[in-house]
């Protein structure tokens, strides 16, 4: 649906956007996922025409929307993509009372070939307004609605244009903190009902995997990793991935391959891996969720596979609602998250000894590609 | 315990010296407005409204200053809309000059629209050519008006558009194709109030406007002889009719700076 090729973007002299490709399959729902000044956000203005890329090519729907075909240079603007945006601030017309600003774009049909009859015209505003439920304040100003009504408005008259793709630009930041939870769920349910592609993006984590299909995670100018949630989170493809989804990572050092399984020398610890040839010898990154690990107090095997039970000091513990964020320094760092209860029946703290104990099989391990 | 009263003491004398301090202010300012209209009594004031000079001069001072208000807008609004949505060399420098009147002495003002437009000034001989002469003609006055008081809607003009939420006008550009339309329906709603205040600004100015319209324009009486002038030279023949002219002036500013305050207020629907 989309094709992006080896898109390119300077900003006073700093790289945006360095060679970006990337493909969003029709319908589906794809995040961007990345910290702020990333090029979330410029990527997106780049897709939908509000920004001109400096190299490379768009496709929307097969058609070339910018970059040069040929000889040709090719752009257009942002109202021929047939795209609709919600951006990250309410962007609503403060001056135009609800109805009129979900009729904009339907307006501007009229003015063009289409030539919508007003009884037309009012009637596609009420179905809009009724898919987001707010018919009753068709006759509202912006500012008396509610944040997350307000981008209710802004969705339905992104969608008023009927466009192949939608983006959305951290839709939900307008929303109230207390509510953002419940926003989040009333936002897919429209995305699902529609059957629209969708580019989303936003900086947070949960967020990104309650709304997408797939998630592309971003760093400095490029896709890191693109997959579905759980994809990246058992299989981060990068030390920088692995840190921004949570997951842990460590360096170190394939050594010996015995059987099924390989042992990793991971700064003075002896880790062992499931066992892969191609990595033999060579310095590996290795990355384990933070729900795949359990304390002990003493050495535990009992672990299904080829057990890990290294000792460690706890650094730091973090209570939450219903478990512990315990960080365990065993040569490098583990964060581990273990139910309060378990906390409790152990008696840790911070300085205690404590042993990280993990099954082979939940590595991730694969080159350090830094090196 | 000694400490805290004494602070609060050191509180009150600030307070008292900070009150006494915007009184003097404020009767510095209210005062001699005061003045003006203790020397007219109610029956003069119907009396002078008769006053074929006074008539005269509002007279033309209105319709110079509506002509002079309305080049403003029609020059300053676009200009204002360009220099603040576009980038290109030399901006900076640009805006300063156009932005220049506002600061520059009257007088000044006056001088160097004489030798640009008189007809031994730099486009003289052009004017000469086309049978055209300015000074001491209305349209001087209007020249002189617009030069001194159309920076005031340029800048918040400029200001206004400068201030445009950019996800609100992107919005636009993706609904909307015509770019005359976004403007029209969203850039110029978005700025109607800086630039309603603006052109009542320059228009109080234009009513105002003294030292470049007796440098340049001359004072004629019915031709070039706007309030200003008038209040200038009758106030020693006739004093009560610059009296009179000189209420109706402190009027007109007092009633636009209301309009702005309200302007300010104003929002779009009401809060819930």
């Amino acid at each position: 649906m989309i094709k992006i090729d080896s898109v390119t973007k300077t900003f006073s002299d700093k790289k945006v956007i360095q060679s970006l490709s990337l493909e969003v399959k029709k319908n589906e729902i794809l995040t961007l996922l990345g910290p702020n000044g990333c090029g979330k956000t410029t990527l997106l203005n780049m897709l939908s025409g509000l920004t001109r890329p400096d190299e490379g090519n768009i496709y929307i729907d097969d058609i070339l929307v910018s970059g040069t075909e040929g000889t040709k240079k090719v752009y257009l603007n942002p109202s021929e993509r047939k795209v609709g945006y919600v951006f990250q601030t309410v962007s609503l017309f403060p001056h135009m009372r609800v109805q009129d600003n979900v009729a904009y774009g339907l307006k501007s049909f009229h003015l063009r070939k289409f030539r919508l009859h007003r009884r037309e015209v009012k009637d596609r505003t009420m179905e809009l307004l009724d898919l987001v439920g707010l018919r009753e304040y068709a006759r509202f100003y912006p500012n008396q609605l509610s944040g997350g009504q307000k981008q209710r408005v802004a969705l339905a008259r992104s969608l008023a244009t009927e466009p192949q793709v939608l983006f959305l630009d951290e839709p939900v930041s307008a929303v109230d903190p207390q509510l953002r939870e419940s926003f989040r769920l009333e936002l897919k349910n429209y995305l699902q009902k529609l059957k629209i592609t969708v580019v989303y993006v936003t900086h947070n984590l949960s967020e990104a995997f309650i709304m997408s299909d797939r998630i592309a995670v971003m760093g400095d100018g490029s896709i890191q990793q693109i997959g579905t949630g759980a994809e990246l989170f058992d299989k981060p493809s990068s030390g920088y991935v692995a840190k921004f989804l949570g997951v842990n990572s460590f360096k170190g050092k394939a050594v010996k391959i015995s059987g099924a399984f390989m042992q990793i020398e991971a700064n003075g610890t002896s880790i062992s891996a499931p066992s892969n040839h191609n990595l033999l010898g060579k310095n590996v990154v290795a990355t384990i969720k933070p729900e795949n690990i359990t304390l002990s107090k003493a050495v535990d095997l009992s672990v299904d596979g080829a057990a890990n039970s290294v000792e460690g000091v706890v650094t730091e513990m973090v209570q939450m609602r219903s478990n512990a964020q315990v960080t365990v320094d065993v040569g490098f760092v583990l964060k581990t998250r273990i139910p309060l209860s378990t906390v409790k029946s152990l008696g840790i703290s911070v300085g205690d000894k404590v042993y990280a104990c993990f099954s082979a099989c939940s590595l991730n391990v694969f080159t350090d590609d830094d090196n | 315990m000694k400490r805290t009263i004494a602070s609060s003491f050191a509180n009150k004398i600030i307070l008292v010296i900070l009150a006494f301090i915007v009184l003097t202010y404020f009767f510095l300012v209210a005062l001699p407005l005061a003045a003006v209209f203790l020397r007219i009594q109610p029956n003069q004031i119907i009396e002078q409204l008769q006053n074929s000079q006074i008539i005269t001069a509002i007279k033309l001072s209105l319709y110079t200053s509506a002509i002079a208000t309305f080049l403003a807008f029609v020059l300053a609004v676009p200009t204002g809309y360009f220099m603040a949505t576009r980038r290109f060399p030399g901006k900076a420098i640009i805006d300063t000059i156009i932005d220049l009147p506002i600061v520059l002495p009257p007088a000044v003002a006056g001088v160097a629209l004489l030798f640009a437009f008189a007809p031994r000034g730099l486009l003289g001989p052009t004017l000469n050519f086309l049978g055209l002469t300015i000074p001491g003609y209305p349209v001087a006055v209007v020249i002189a008006e617009t030069f001194v008081a159309s920076p005031f809607l340029l800048r918040s003009a400029k200001t206004g558009f400068e201030s445009m939420d950019q996800d609100v006008i992107n919005s636009a550009k993706i609904l909307s194709g015509s770019r005359l339309r976004v403007f029209f329906t969203v850039s110029l709603p978005l700025t109607f109030r800086a630039i309603l205040s603006g052109t009542m600004m320059t228009w109080a100015r234009a009513m105002g406007e003294f030292g470049a319209t007796l440098m340049f324009a001359g004072n004629l009486p019915g031709i070039t002889q706007t309030m200003p002038l008038a209040i200038y030279t009758l106030l020693y023949s006739d004093p009560l009719a610059g009296v009179m002219l000189s209420i109706i002036l402190i009027v007109i500013s007092f009633s636009i700076l209301i309009i702005i305050k309200l302007l300010e207020q104003k929002r779009f629907g009401r809060k819930k």
